[in-house]
């Protein structure tokens, strides 16, 4: 009996025997009325899923989300892979050309104004979550609502719309004029950046889509080379295996100059946009006589500047203070005669101490240099002790002080 | 091509037995209690904004190390991770073999916070803490553990004030931030961190997430989710995967000019290895450094790699120098259990050591 939600007992007996059902479909090899295993899957999933919204944890409502959706693209690899495997041709080949027909499908895509990932075989969006996550984030962050995002062109990689309304550029480009020159050219240079930022992520979505293509390829020669050995025993297998090349592919575009570049244009080209509509929502808010960013970064910067000189003035005093102190008992001292210090009094932190005596306290330190290395004489015998015992696994791989 | 020794009804089955975990899975899902952040007992001793200074207790019927140690975590991301679970957790590790441990919470900057320096991080916040757990303790130094960024913060503020660290453990700490096999380092070359700062105000915490998670996006953002099915039908091993699934995204923002200057002097300009550092108006020469130092790395570290810790003891000028080396990843140094049997009583060997 589930405690925490007295209900999902309930879902869970329902949602076993639509398990139950689509197992027995997908044993007898197909679906009723078209639709593909997966989708049929997905769509289950989906409603079970929509059903527990709101009933869990949001942290969970997430996860399940993910997992449902990271499952969907792994079971419409596993359906594709069961039909090539499944229609009495050539296993080897089969799969092979199944491949080939994913490449051709990616290569459609090639220099299409908009792709994003979209329309791409279910198991491949995983190449083009990079960009997906970019632009939810990118929604999240910049002064535009999603709406804006969402207009035709927006949420992907070309500003289709931009060119549909000025073709020729002359709108963007006409000078200002009148009372309300300097905002319309605001807007107009709103615009034209908004613009330059979507080639940005054009140009950084094309290269993906060109190493997706390529990791197909490299994953078509690597199963060519494994034998018996080393060849996935099972589904699971294979798509690890497509992760792993996937990854390899992804790590050599990533670490290289052209991604650097690309990558650093997208960014810089999204931040000078998002500063300059800034400044515009700034303007708005002057003209409303209300505060805005501008004026509160200038308040946050002298407030942070008095807050430290705060800091400096209460550290001094604390130091002149001890000092006073130091003075007042050696005055004391002195008159009594008995010794400048009892051994039992706790001693002071340092920071009690006067500034002008931290160079006398250099001394000490210097001696201790000294006896600390008798202990680090020992760390050659520790560092048996550690492999020995505690750090099995851990090596201490050199000692400075055993060498 | 090579053979596929598998059949089509296999996959069949496999799908099936798929969806019968997952199913069982959703179910602990939704059955999930919300999942803690931290195990081990621990009570605030200073606060200041939004920095909190915990110390944690003590375990109890063990002989406690004199000198205490301040943890020093990163900025980015939540300390928790030293003491996700009960059975892998740093902190208990070091509290079992002896540490008396404290450590700062860096909370969650928000705009307020804008305009904190690295100054006023390593020379302002921590070096207040410091003071507060001297003064506390009686004594004039104490030791530190740096974790990652904070491993960073730490180098700096013992190189500028020895007098009062005793010890210096640096864990999977970025030193020389340019190695060939360093993504991060690689993508933030020709990015304009003032036009992000200017822009962003503060670095966004999800900006720093989606950098994380796609520097193995196959890895953290799919394959994660798939293998997850297998383990889920245990209510234990959801409530595990959930509390590294909710530290991964508890990205806290970015104050834009500690953002703007880490970025700038370490990632761009690697600054503690080419010399030039300067935190506030004091000048970061590694090789003054003289304080005995354990520098930990993880082997398979995809955020910090090995190499970039390993040239600490070319540019310092301690005598006493350890290393050690985890055959692990950034964060398997802190949650496997590996790391609980190796690393934790190692560090604490070597802090027992050197603090008498």
């Amino acid at each position: 009996m589930s405690e925490n939600n007295p209900w999902a007992d309930q879902w869970f007996e329902a949602q076993q025997k639509f398990v139950d059902a689509w197992g027995d479909m997908a044993r007898s090899g197909g679906a009723d009325g078209g639709g593909s295993q997966s989708d049929l899957w997905s769509q289950g999933f989906d409603m079970w899923r929509k059903a527990c919204a709101g009933r869990t944890q949001p942290d969970m409502d997430l996860v399940m989300r993910k997992c449902m959706d990271m499952s969907k693209e792994y079971f419409s690899m596993a359906e594709q892979v069961s039909k090539s495997l499944g229609d009495g041709a050539n296993p080897v080949e089969a799969v092979n050309q199944w491949l080939e027909e994913v490449k051709q499908s990616l290569q459609k895509f090639s220099g299409m104004p908009g792709f994003n990932g979209t329309g791409v075989a279910d198991f491949m969006k995983q190449w083009f979550t990079p960009n997906a996550s970019w632009q939810e984030m990118v929604a999240g962050l910049t002064p535009m609502n999603q709406a804006f995002w969402q207009m035709p062109g927006m949420n992907t990689s070309v500003f289709n719309l931009g060119e549909a309304i000025d073709p020729l550029g002359k709108i963007l480009e006409a000078p200002g004029i009148g009372y309300f020159r300097e905002p319309q050219e605001k807007q107009q240079k709103g615009i034209q950046l908004a613009l330059e930022y979507q080639e940005a992520n054009f140009r950084f979505n094309q290269a993906f889509l060109r190493v997706a293509i390529e990791s197909i390829h490299g994953f078509q020669q690597r199963l060519m080379t494994l034998d018996e050995e080393t060849a996935p025993k099972s589904m699971r297998e294979l798509y690890d295996l497509w992760v792993e090349i996937s990854e390899q592919h992804y790590a050599e575009f990533a670490m290289s100059e052209e991604y650097q570049a690309l990558y650093g244009d997208m960014v810089n080209r999204l931040m000078i946009m998002r500063k300059h509509y800034g400044e515009i929502a700034d303007d708005f808010l002057r003209s409303l006589n209300l505060p805005n960013t501008r004026e509160i970064d200038t308040m946050q910067e002298r407030l942070q500047r008095v807050r430290r000189e705060n800091f400096a003035l209460k550290k001094d005093i604390r130091e002149i203070r001890a000092m006073l102190a130091q003075l007042g008992a050696k005055a004391a001292a002195s008159t009594t005669a008995r010794p400048a210090r009892n051994k039992s009094t706790p001693r002071k932190p340092a920071a009690a101490k006067p500034a002008a005596a931290k160079p006398a306290a250099a001394k000490p330190a210097a001696a201790k240099t000294v006896t600390q290395r008798a202990p680090a004489k020992k760390t050659a015998t520790r560092k048996a002790a550690v492999s020995k015992t505690a750090a099995k696994k851990a090596k201490v791989t050199r000692s400075r002080a055993g060498a | 091509m090579s053979n596929i020794p598998f059949r089509s009804d296999q996959v069949v089955e496999e799908l099936v037995q798929f969806n019968k975990n997952l199913s069982k899975g959703v179910k602990n899902l939704l059955d999930a209690d919300e999942i803690s952040a931290g195990v081990t007992p621990r009570e605030e001793i200073y606060a200041e904004d939004k920095l909190k200074l915990y110390r944690y207790q003590p375990s109890a019927g063990v002989v406690q190390n004199k000198i205490p140690t301040l943890i020093v975590y990163a900025l980015v991301n939540r300390p928790y991770m030293a003491d996700i679970q009960e059975n892998r957790s740093t902190i208990r590790g070091l509290l079992d073999t002896g540490q008396d441990v404290y450590l700062i919470d860096w909370g969650y900057p928000d705009r307020a916070d804008k305009y904190l320096t690295l100054d006023d991080y390593i020379n302002g916040y921590i070096d207040r803490c410091v003071d507060v757990i001297r003064e506390r303790h009686g004594v004039d130094k104490i030791n530190i553990l740096g974790i990652c960024q904070g491993g960073v913060f730490s180098l700096c503020y013992t190189t500028l004030h020895q007098d009062k660290v005793k010890n210096l453990v640096t864990m999977v700490t970025p030193v020389d931030c340019k190695t060939p096999d360093n993504m991060l380092s690689h993508w933030v070359q020709q990015m304009d961190i003032d036009a992000i700062v200017d822009a962003m105000g503060n670095l966004p915490g999800e900006m720093l997430n989606w950098t994380f998670l796609n520097l193995k996006p196959f890895q953290l953002m799919g394959q994660k989710y798939v293998s997850m099915v297998d383990i889920i039908s245990d209510e234990k091993n959801v409530k595990n995967f959930m509390r590294m699934e909710k530290w991964i995204f508890d990205s806290p923002d970015q104050a834009g000019e500690a953002f703007r200057q880490f970025i700038k002097d370490f990632y761009q300009q690697n600054k503690l290895v080419e010399g030039g550092l300067k935190i506030g108006e004091h000048e970061v020469d590694l090789k003054q450094l003289k304080t005995p130092v354990l520098n930990i790395f993880a082997e398979q570290d995809h955020l910090v790699p090995p190499a970039s810790s390993k040239i600490l003891p070319k540019l310092i000028g301690s005598k006493d120098y350890t290393e050690l080396s985890f055959p692990g990843g950034h964060i398997g140094i802190y949650v496997s259990g590996k790391a609980q049997s190796t690393v934790t009583p190692a560090i604490s060997d070597w802090l027992n050591t050197r603090s008498k």
